[in-house]
């Protein structure tokens, strides 16, 4: 089957950065395709180029079928997109913006009504459509944008970071309704996150470093290429303890982060079992955990996710 | 068409629900009013007709300003209009309508049409002041300068949008727009005529299209022909170009091609904008 969307060389400089440094993948009809990555590692800016908002330095981009570079208009009518910043019209009501939004998009007129029904009861603003979007809560405008991004039935439907500023529930409702619309439309959706726990949703993820995409594939391969149980260990002397295991446990992967040692091994019980009697520093607290994205990244990058961001904001 | 009319209808829609703005804006031409029409029009008047005899009493300084600053009310709305554009950009809106499918040319038009639309409006709630300043236009003459206006308003709009394009602060447009406006409407006849101009300055005048504009709805609602040659000589509705007198058409044609321009330069920069 042709992918829905194929990006081959894709490269971005601004006047002094090269913010994507060379992308190749290709996104298949019907799947949710996760862009996962500390700040400023170039999802955004992808993302632009591929909704034709900004014109890539180099490559190409192919999207239902159509050129991002020369057939725009055909490209803007496949795509629904979330912006990472709010763009509703705050000084109109939710009903004035969708209504704004089908024309925008030649929605045939005797179809408008039904649909923002329909979306509006996908993401639960029935009752507040009459207002005006000004005094609604952060969480309820970024529903609503996701509404309204569905409203022409878009083949494909970008979500740059859907949940930034919400709290865990709302993102967590949130969620739930966007996986309700993929069953109940089969839109192949692109989102990016810096969230892993969001991106272990994806059917597969692309974890993105400053302009790259270091490793692509299923969560679930993601996590398992890094192979067993991730052990967090905490001893009274980490350093010597590392060193023990080493010795001890050749197959054994170890990283010392802080105060804690994250040790990866293929069969955890054995390891677990011996380190507890045998280790000479004592053992303060163990704890065995099947490896998360987050695991995926710091195996890469050799950074959490959250101390690459760190480094973004003390660097810029 | 869908796209022009949906964007058109938003601006409308907006500017009728900010009531400060909508009042803030009618301040401007009715303080002008005053003074110009009333305060200084005796002064104005003995001026400007000092050279005219016992023809004199025909010139009505307070007749010849109103449609002057029904133009100058529409210069300012037009222009100030673009803001909306500059707006839309700071609050992520603008993405919204460049991810859209909508021809680039019909945000251009829509946007133009929107701004031209309003200050229309507000010129023709001006003619509600004609009885209060004693003035009496022939009906007619009111309901056929209307289209014009649009087609003024729809140039100036034009205006706004180049400088929204270049401009990409509030206050840069706010400070822009300031400098420029009031030098155009000073040197457009809109308040006194520019007869006797130094050459470097009658040359702005004559680049200036505002005068062009200006001097169409004056000869539109002032009873020209019914005037003697002299008062309408001193009333400077007798614009030269290279020595030849410009007939209303060609100022019409004028205006016209103007707005073309500038709507092709708008969606140019739109064709190019990524918010
Ligand atoms: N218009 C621009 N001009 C100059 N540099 C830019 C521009 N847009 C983005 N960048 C730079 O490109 C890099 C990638 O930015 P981008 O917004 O794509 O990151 P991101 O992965 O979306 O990050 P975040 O998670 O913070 O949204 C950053 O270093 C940023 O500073
Ligand atoms: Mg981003």
């Amino acid at each position: 089957m042709e992918p829905i969307i194929k990006v081959t060389g894709l490269k971005k400089s601004f006047k002094k950065k090269e913010a994507v440094k060379g992308l190749d993948f290709e996104v298949q009809e019907g799947e949710i395709f996760g862009f996962l990555g500390p700040n400023g590692a170039g999802k955004s800016t992808t993302i632009n180029m591929i909704c034709t908002m900004l014109a890539p330095s180099e490559g190409s981009i192919i999207i239902n079928g159509y050129d991002v570079s020369k057939q725009k208009d055909k490209v803007r009518e496949s795509i629904g997109i979330i912006f990472q910043e709010n763009t509703l019209d705050k000084k109109l009501t939710a009903d004035e913006n969708l209504k704004l939004h089908c024309r925008f998009y030649k929605v045939p007129k005797e179809k408008r009504e039904q649909r923002i029904q329909e979306v509006l009861e996908i993401v639960d603003l029935v009752n507040e459509r009459k207002q005006r979007v000004e005094t609604f809560s952060g969480g309820m405008k970024r529903r609503l944008e996701i509404a309204r991004g569905l409203l022409h039935y878009p083949r494909v439907l970008f979500l740059d970071e859907p949940t930034v500023g919400l709290d865990p529930q709302t993102r967590a409702h949130l969620w739930e309704y966007i996986l309700r619309l993929k069953e109940k439309e089969g839109i192949t959706m692109f989102l990016t996150t810096h969230y892993l726990d969001e991106a272990e949703i994806s059917d597969r993820v692309a974890i993105m470093d400053e302009g790259r995409i270091i490793a692509i594939d299923s969560p679930k391969a993601l996590k398992s290429e890094l192979g067993g149980d991730i052990i967090e260990l905490e001893t009274e002397n980490n350093v010597s303890a590392s060193e023990e295991i080493r010795r001890r446990f050749p197959e054994a992967e170890v990283t010392l982060q802080d105060e804690t040692m994250y040790v990866k091994v293929p069969d955890s019980d054995a390891f677990v079992a011996t380190i507890i009697k045998e280790l000479t520093a004592p053992v303060t607290r163990l704890n065995i955990r099947r490896p998360t994205l987050n695991d995926v990244f710091l195996a890469f990058t050799g950074r959490k996710i959250g101390e690459a961001e760190e480094q973004g904001k003390a660097g810029s | 068409m869908e796209g022009i009319l949906a964007i058109w209808q938003r601006d409308l829609t907006k500017f009728f629900r900010d009531k400060a703005r909508l009042f803030g804006s009618f301040t401007m031409p009715i303080l002008f009013l005053l003074i110009f029409g009333g305060g200084m029009s005796g002064t104005m008047e003995s001026m400007m007709s000092a050279g005219l005899g016992e023809e004199a009493g025909d010139f009505n300084y307070v007749e010849f300003v109103f449609p002057g600053i029904v133009a100058m009310t529409l210069l300012m709305t037009s222009v100030f209009s673009a803001l909306s554009i500059i707006e839309d950009k700071d609050f992520g809106y603008m993405k919204e309508i460049l991810v859209s499918p909508i021809s680039r040319v019909s945000i251009a038009v829509g946007k133009m049409a929107g701004a031209a639309t309003v200050a229309t409006i507000q010129g023709v709630i001006l003619f509600l002041l004609i009885p209060l300043l004693g003035l009496s236009y022939d009906f007619t003459a009111l309901l056929q300068v209307i289209p014009f206006m649009f087609l003024f308003a729809c140039a100036l709009s034009g205006l706004g949008l180049l400088f929204a394009s270049v401009i990409r602060s509030t206050q840069g447009f706010q400070m822009t727009v300031q400098i420029l406006v009031m030098p155009m409407i000073f040197l457009s006849g809109a308040l006194f005529p520019v007869n006797n101009m130094p050459a470097w300055m009658d040359v702005i005048v004559k680049v200036n299209p505002v005068t062009y504009g200006v001097d169409v709805m004056k000869k539109i609602m002032i009873d020209v022909d019914t005037l003697s040659p002299a008062v309408v000589e001193a009333m400077g509705l007798n614009i030269t170009v290279f020595g030849r007198q410009v007939t209303i058409l060609e100022e019409i044609l004028f205006i016209l091609g103007f707005a073309a321009v500038l709507v092709l330069l708008a969606t140019i920069s739109f064709r190019r904008a990524n918010a």
